[in-house]
């Protein structure tokens, strides 16, 4: 499974949370990998999971949190028994992250040009200068005006936009291998959101880098993603190619999802959009069976006795489901 | 900054002629001052030439000049009790108050700020309940039992130290650490849920995920915006101690400007509280318009408002 290109090898991750109502099972054993220059995009809805996958990658997960795994590997080398010292040289260097909200994602005591320059000079061994010209580079590459000014401002003299810009540069200061991106088009309006996935999909293939994009978005997916991956009350019930995921959604929960799109033409102007109806499961204590049985229109009696087992298609595809895989165009089918 | 800096002091010194204002008229909060002054047994003649001397048929207007005047040439007046210049007796009494508390309060900050920091970041351990219970015995002791206590015990049981006086560093020892515990645990809290509330913020999250030690995280990204509001409690505790050395400056025999202030209301020498009401007053705003810079120093969003 795991070849040189290989980025990121993930089993059987889990992220479980102590409560005073009991163990909370936040993320249930995930599996997926990612090869370098791919995109892959986790989509769910809030408290699937998603975010805390990436931070469980990071290593920043909050300090009660338990992190589990039957693999964990980073560029072929373990990280789940990395020491927290090691993991460290890790983050900001070989995998960086962005986060959802600019607005309080940065120092606010502190300008920008210092906190590009303390990411960079905390991993290689330059100078303030030349520091401050790797962050002039990306300015340049991630389309920020006036870059110079910009090294000498701080957090608040600064729009949304270009403080997502500016988490952006941080990130790449080093030029990761892989860079994770939480939500990092949400919190802004929709014309920066497109001009910047636009950069960040620029960037990533010229400096080759993997991407985990986490977002609630199937526009953001449609446009950036190469793999998608699903999740569903921690657990990930469809993974694949996004053409196969978008054009053959087998899960009824992607197709649920695909359903809530609105699409001019489809959906009567005014009309309610379509969602799924029920809740997420509590995620305290153990679940049996399926995690979406309860919401979906196509349960049966075994969803809920035994564990679904994961369906692979030869192509590639694999979902979690007792339903036959659909065949192209089912979700317009379901719509009716 | 400068800018900042310009602005803040138009507005203090706005805010010290307010003061002044405010403390030239305390002199005749009790009535008439030259019938005060020439006392019960005083004669109408008295009276009129009280008023005479000390220029008190004057139009207010004029009095309040020639007293700002003087005082911003070091002309206090003259005491009624001491019959000296007013300035004579303060100036000294002044500096022994400040040099005690500035002792005091760097002892504070010294303490206060690295335990806060402690508890904060280690928060519901051992160090954190250590600090908690230094914190909880500071504050609810009273500051003249806390002194007789280390009287009792460094001056009476272990003879060590001093009891009373200023005359060496010795004798600063016990006064300073009573006024300094008075100050610490305020200090500490603040610096605490400072620590707490800093360390779980976004920024910090992200100089994390950034990769930046864990040590640089703590004292250059979180602690400067942890001490924003930690830097206005210790100038405002500064302040304070001046004004509430009182009890202090009684328990160690120490001639201070507290000391002063209480005995001279008791006099009712009015020269002498009406100098000591503005000098700590213009001390609290110098204090106060020095804690500001500082703030916008660590904070650079302050520097608009």
């Amino acid at each position: 499974m795991s070849t040189a290109d290989t980025l990121l090898d993930v089993r059987g991750l889990r992220v479980d949370i102590p409560t005073p109502n009991g163990m909370l099972h936040a993320v249930r054993g995930i599996d997926f990998d990612l090869k370098r220059g791919e995109t892959l995009c986790l989509v769910g809805e809030s408290g699937c999971g998603k975010s805390l996958t990436a931070m469980a990658l990071m290593g920043l997960l909050p300090r009660k949190a338990l992190r589990t795994a039957d693999r964990l590997e980073f560029q072929g080398n373990d990280i789940l028994s990395l020491p927290e010292k090691a993991f460290n040289r890790l983050r900001g260097n070989r995998m960086a992250m962005i986060f959802q909200e600019p607005m309080t994602s940065l120092n606010p005591a502190l300008t920008i040009g210092q906190q590009l320059v303390d990411v960079h000079r905390q991993h290689r061994n330059v100078s303030t200068k030349e520091a401050r010209e790797r962050a002039l580079f990306l300015f340049e590459k991630i389309g920020v005006s006036a870059p110079v000014e910009r090294l000498k401002q701080y957090p608040h003299e600064l729009s949304g936009g270009l403080r997502q810009r500016m988490m952006i540069a941080m990130a790449l200061m080093c030029g990761p291998q892989l860079l994770l991106a939480d939500e990092p088009t949400t919190a802004l309006d929709v014309t920066i959101q497109a001009e910047l996935l636009r950069v960040l999909r620029n960037l990533q293939e010229e400096f080759g880098m993997g991407m985990i994009l986490i977002t609630h978005d199937l526009g953001v997916v449609s446009r950036m993603a190469d793999k998608v991956a699903v999740m569903y009350a921690g657990e990930i019930v469809e993974r694949g190619d996004v053409y196969q995921v978008f054009n053959r959604p087998s899960h009824p929960y992607t197709r649920g999802l695909l359903e809530c799109l609105p699409i001019p033409g489809r959906h009567k102007h005014m009309a309610h959009l379509p969602s799924i109806p029920g809740v997420v499961p509590s995620l305290i204590g153990d679940l049996t069976g399926c995690a979406f049985r309860e919401r979906c229109q196509y349960a049966e009696d075994r969803c809920g006795e035994a564990d679904i087992d994961w369906r692979q298609l030869p192509d590639g595809q694999g979902y979690q489901c007792i339903l036959p895989a659909s065949s192209d165009g089912v979700a317009s089918e379901v719509s009716r | 900054m400068y800018r900042y800096i310009l602005r803040r002091s138009v507005s203090g010194l706005l805010l010290i002629l307010a003061v002044s204002l405010a403390t030239f008229f305390l002199m005749f909060a009790g009535g008439d001052p030259a019938t005060r002054m020439a006392g019960e047994s005083g004669s109408v003649a008295d009276i009129i030439r009280i008023r005479e001397a000390y220029g008190f048929d004057r139009p207010i207007i004029m009095q309040y000049l020639s007293w700002l005047g003087g005082f911003l040439t070091g002309d206090l007046g003259r005491s009624l009790y001491f019959d000296l210049p007013v300035s004579s007796i303060l100036v000294e009494r002044m500096f022994t108050t400040m040099r005690l508390g500035a002792c005091a309060i760097l002892l504070a900050v010294a303490i206060g700020v690295p335990l806060g920091v402690a508890a904060g970041c280690h928060p519901n351990t051992k160090i954190d309940r250590f600090a908690l219970l230094f914190a909880v015995v500071g504050q609810a002791m009273p500051t003249f039992w806390f002194a007789l206590l280390l009287v009792i015990a460094f001056s009476v049981t272990f003879p060590i130290l001093p009891s009373s006086g200023l005359d060496s560093w010795k004798h600063y020892i016990m006064p300073m650490v009573v006024l300094s515990y008075f100050a610490a645990p305020a200090i500490m809290r603040l610096t605490r849920s400072g620590m707490i509330g800093v360390l779980d913020t976004d920024y910090i999250r992200t100089a994390r995920a950034m990769g930046i030690v864990p040590r640089k995280v703590l004292m250059k990204y979180a602690l400067r915006n942890a001490l924003i509001p930690v830097v206005s409690l210790a100038a405002a505790q500064f302040g304070y101690m001046l004004a509430g050395s009182v009890v202090v400056e009684s328990v160690f025999a120490i001639h201070g400007a507290g000391r002063l202030a209480w005995e001279s209301i008791l006099r009712s020498d009015l020269p002498v509280i009406q100098a000591l009401v503005l000098c700590f007053s213009l001390f609290y705003i110098v204090l106060t318009f020095l804690a500001d810079v500082v703030n916008a120093w660590l904070d650079p969003r302050m520097r608009i408002s």
